[in-house]
């Protein structure tokens, strides 16, 4: 196996996942030229539900990480923020976008156009350290645009109390009034309502599209994961119902009609942590073993169901519950979450990714790979790797274990190679 | 070679566990935390004795069978002792959410090591009425856990325990200030291990012990370390053998900003109406850590201390793998440099100090502000 690879995809809507991510980059440079006002967000939150409902322009550098592992760019973009001083033991999401906005971000040549420069950072107090950190780094290099200091709650999804959601709830009516006053935009609030129904749409869609993932043989595996890119950045629109639709209609033709990833789906896996983006071919390599990963914990942070009724809780909910769910915030619900999707997915073995650059993440999977087996019989095997930093991945170790881990498993289940 | 005065504060260091193990013992619930955000007031208050978590020196031999290996060194070994049943003691951890590493441990610990209280308070990053009412809802919070294990606060108990702690950090504010004038008869070393000493004792002996060590050394009243003035600024140092290298190279540590010295006491108190509001003040208005502020707020906070101090450079000192202090480094420097202060910085890694390394570091860096 090659050390950065891209993924074969199986699903005609790959196809149409390549122009959904085209469109939203020319999406962001289009308002750029046309004066719309554009704000750089963490994922994962309230405040892309409000872009779209005041037609703001929501832009993810989080989400443009991915995209420079997929088209190379990111050796020079370490290189960069290694030249500046920023250590190699960062994580590289943060390393990633620092080299990419010092160096020559919107050349001729960047795939997609680049990133459009901000009128407006969401700079968080929240979530994890890499990401704020981020924030503190982009308000320097873009010393113009206006900088909302978010707050919310770091707290553990069991144990939110309605002290945490108020003042969720008044950080979302903050930044609503800091949009109004930064863009001269109003918030119409019919339409936000609006949005969050299409938000929601979008989340009962992931879970359906998720759902058919439980039959054998699954209708797609890890290697499709890239359709959650319109759960990061399409969230309240329609483009991202009608594609998620599209999926849909997709894979439960294939579920219902008994047509899975390979010819014989022997063995069932869960990928635990943030994919390698520089290689998701990875998910191919269980393949030639008859291995699937069928589900995995990072698409549980889409599954969030929205009050449509009451829409700024719904953000404010949304927002205090994406990060601890996938994280070390929340171990006992994250490690529950684990356990029942392995039951739920039929799952043989679990892969766990321990990534360098995700630190939260990490921290509490050794307790996960303790529960499977104990409480579910499941093996697991750990994977060391790094989501963005290719230097921190071994083509020949993770072979070796795969390897090893796949022979196990076929074993357990009387079956051969 | 260490003053005698320390010497009480070294010898309550080296048997500490042995002396909280029987203090647990006799009835005693001990509360642990990690980090200097941690409100150590409202432990005390609901009658319980609230212990820093320190991961001291040695090798790591099993926090590797719960923990990744790219954290920092601190707090696997941390781990590794309380998988060795030497935090036995403890009846538990309370912590503020600061960095990403202390909340995932706190919940590691929780799942492996027990106990019977095991609480992350959430913290507002702003600094504003709203902030401030959802702090004290997250006490109030906090208040409940412990008294849910019997403890007991009251606006009379929060209020001496709130004395207290205030007393011990305007003793040790008093020595600082001593060191700022060139006037403290300690090693950075000894100093450091006065202020660990307060982490493991109790707080209404210790506060004797720092009167009685203000008193003396505020007769003695001359520094016994000559050389360049040095501020250091890091995370936790646990190691005391870094301070003595720099000391010995030609260094003399006349301030710092470290989680395990002036972050810890500065500011001594706060202002408000009652207890709880003052507390709320005091950690609203603290010298901050990376975790919750942005490098170059930090930078006046680092200049000033550097004036008020006399020192003519800085010594980063970072654990290996502690994201807030690396990721602050890179604008830290370029900032300090614009401002005329020169810095560098060194790695603590798990294997321990690469003493002859660090050594050829600080004399370089002493040699190049002698020039």
């Amino acid at each position: 196996m090659e050390k950065t690879r891209k993924s074969k995809k199986r699903l005609n809507a790959a196809k149409e996942l390549t122009r959904v991510v085209a469109d939203y980059y020319l999406e962001c440079n289009a308002a750029k030229r046309e004066g719309k006002p554009i704000g750089w967000m963490p994922p994962m939150n309230g405040a892309i539900e409000l872009f779209y409902a005041m037609d703001l322009q929501p832009v993810f550098p989080e989400n443009w990480s991915p995209v420079c592992a997929a088209f190379g760019l990111t050796p020079n973009n370490f290189a960069v923020a290694e030249k500046m001083g920023y250590s190699r033991d960062l994580c590289g999401y943060l390393r990633n976008i620092t080299g990419y906005v010092h160096s020559n971000m919107n050349d001729e040549g960047v795939p997609l156009g680049g990133l459009p420069e901000p009128d407006m950072l969401l700079s968080p107090g929240a979530g994890c350290i890499p990401v704020m950190k981020i924030f503190h780094i982009l308000e320097r290099r873009f010393p113009h645009a206006r900088v909302f200091r978010a707050d919310l709650p770091q707290v553990a999804v069991e144990d939110i109390k309605e002290h945490h959601i108020a003042y969720a709830e008044y950080e979302i009516q903050r930044l609503i009034d800091f949009l109004a006053e930064a863009t001269g935009r109003k918030l119409d609030y019919d339409r936000l309502k609006q949005v969050v129904v299409l938000s929601d749409q979008a989340c009962a869609l992931w879970d359906e599209i998720m759902s058919y993932r439980k039959y054998i043989p699954t209708p797609f595996s890890a290697a499709e994961i890239g359709i959650m890119f319109v759960m990061v950045t399409r969230q309240g629109t329609k483009e991202a119902v009608d594609f998620l639709t599209m999926v849909r209609d997709e894979v439960k033709e294939k579920a219902l009609g008994g047509v899975g990833v390979v010819e014989e789906e022997k063995i069932r896996l869960f990928w635990d942590n943030i994919p390698l983006w520089y290689n998701m071919g990875l998910f191919n390599y269980f393949e030639k073993m008859g291995g699937v990963v069928v589900a995995e914990t990072y698409s549980a942070a889409w599954s969030l169901r929205l009050d449509t009724e009451n829409p700024i809780r719904a953000l404010a909910m949304k927002s205090l519950m994406s990060y601890p769910l996938v994280s070390c915030v929340s171990v006992d619900k994250r490690k529950e979450m684990v356990l029942k999707a392995c039951k739920d997915y039929s799952i043989d073995g679990a892969i766990l990714h321990r990534n360098k650059s995700c630190v939260p993440i990490t921290l509490g999977q050794m307790d996960i790979k303790r529960a499977l087996e104990e409480e579910l019989g499941i093996p697991s095997v750990i994977i060391d790797a790094d989501h963005m930093d290719d230097q921190n991945f071994s083509v020949a170790q993770f072979e070796t274990r795969v390897d090893a881990f796949m022979e196990m498993l076929l074993e357990k289940k009387g079956l051969v190679l | 070679m260490s003053s005698p005065l320390v010497k009480p504060f070294q010898e309550n260091l080296s048997g500490y566990m042995e002396r909280l193990e029987k203090l647990s013992g006799q009835g005693k619930k001990i509360i642990g935390y990690f980090c200097t955000y941690t409100p150590i007031e409202l432990i005390h208050a609901a009658g319980f004795l609230p212990v820093r978590i320190m991961g001291g020196t040695g090798q790591i031999d099993t926090a590797y069978s719960l923990a990744p290996n790219f954290i920092c060194p601190p707090l696997l070994l941390s781990l590794d002792k309380a998988m060795q049943g030497k935090y036995a003691f403890l009846s538990g951890v309370v912590q503020s959410y600061t960095c990403d590493v202390v909340c995932g441990l706190v919940n590691i610990w929780e799942e492996n090591i027990g106990g019977e209280i095991y609480h992350s308070m959430a913290l507002p990053y702003n600094d504003s009425p709203e902030g401030r009412r959802f702090y004290r809802a997250s006490i109030q919070e906090l208040i409940t856990k412990l008294e849910s294990i019997g403890g007991t606060i009251t606006e009379a108990s929060l209020r001496t325990s709130l004395e207290l702690y205030t007393t011990i950090r305007n003793l040790i504010l008093g020595l600082y200030s001593l060191r700022f004038q060139g006037r403290l008869p300690l090693s950075a070393s000894d100093l450091h291990a006065v202020i660990q000493a307060g982490f493991v004792t109790p707080p209404q002996e210790y506060r004797t012990m720092l009167q009685h060590l203000l008193n003396q050394v505020r007769l003695d009243g001359t520094s016994i370390v000559e050389g360049v003035p040095l501020l250091i600024s890091g995370s936790i140092i646990d190691d005391l053998l870094v301070m003595d290298i720099i000391e010995e190279s030609g260094g003399c540590v006349v301030a710092d900003d470290l989680c395990t010295g002036y972050r810890h006491f500065y500011p001594s108190c706060g202002r408000g109406d009652n207890a709880l509001d003052c507390i709320i003040d005091r950690y609203s208005c603290r010298f901050p850590c990376p975790a919750r502020t942005r490098a170059i707020e930090r930078v006046p906070l680092l200049m000033d201390l550097a004036q008020r101090s006399g020192a003519r450079g800085i010594a980063f000192i970072f654990q290996k793998f502690c994201t807030p202090h690396l990721s602050d480094f890179p604008i830290l420097k370029e900032e300090l440099g614009k401002a005329g202060m020169p810095n560098f910085h060194i790695e603590l890694d798990a294997a321990g100090i690469t003493e002859g390394q660090l050594r050829t570091r600080v004399q370089a860096f002493i040699e190049m502000l002698e020039d």
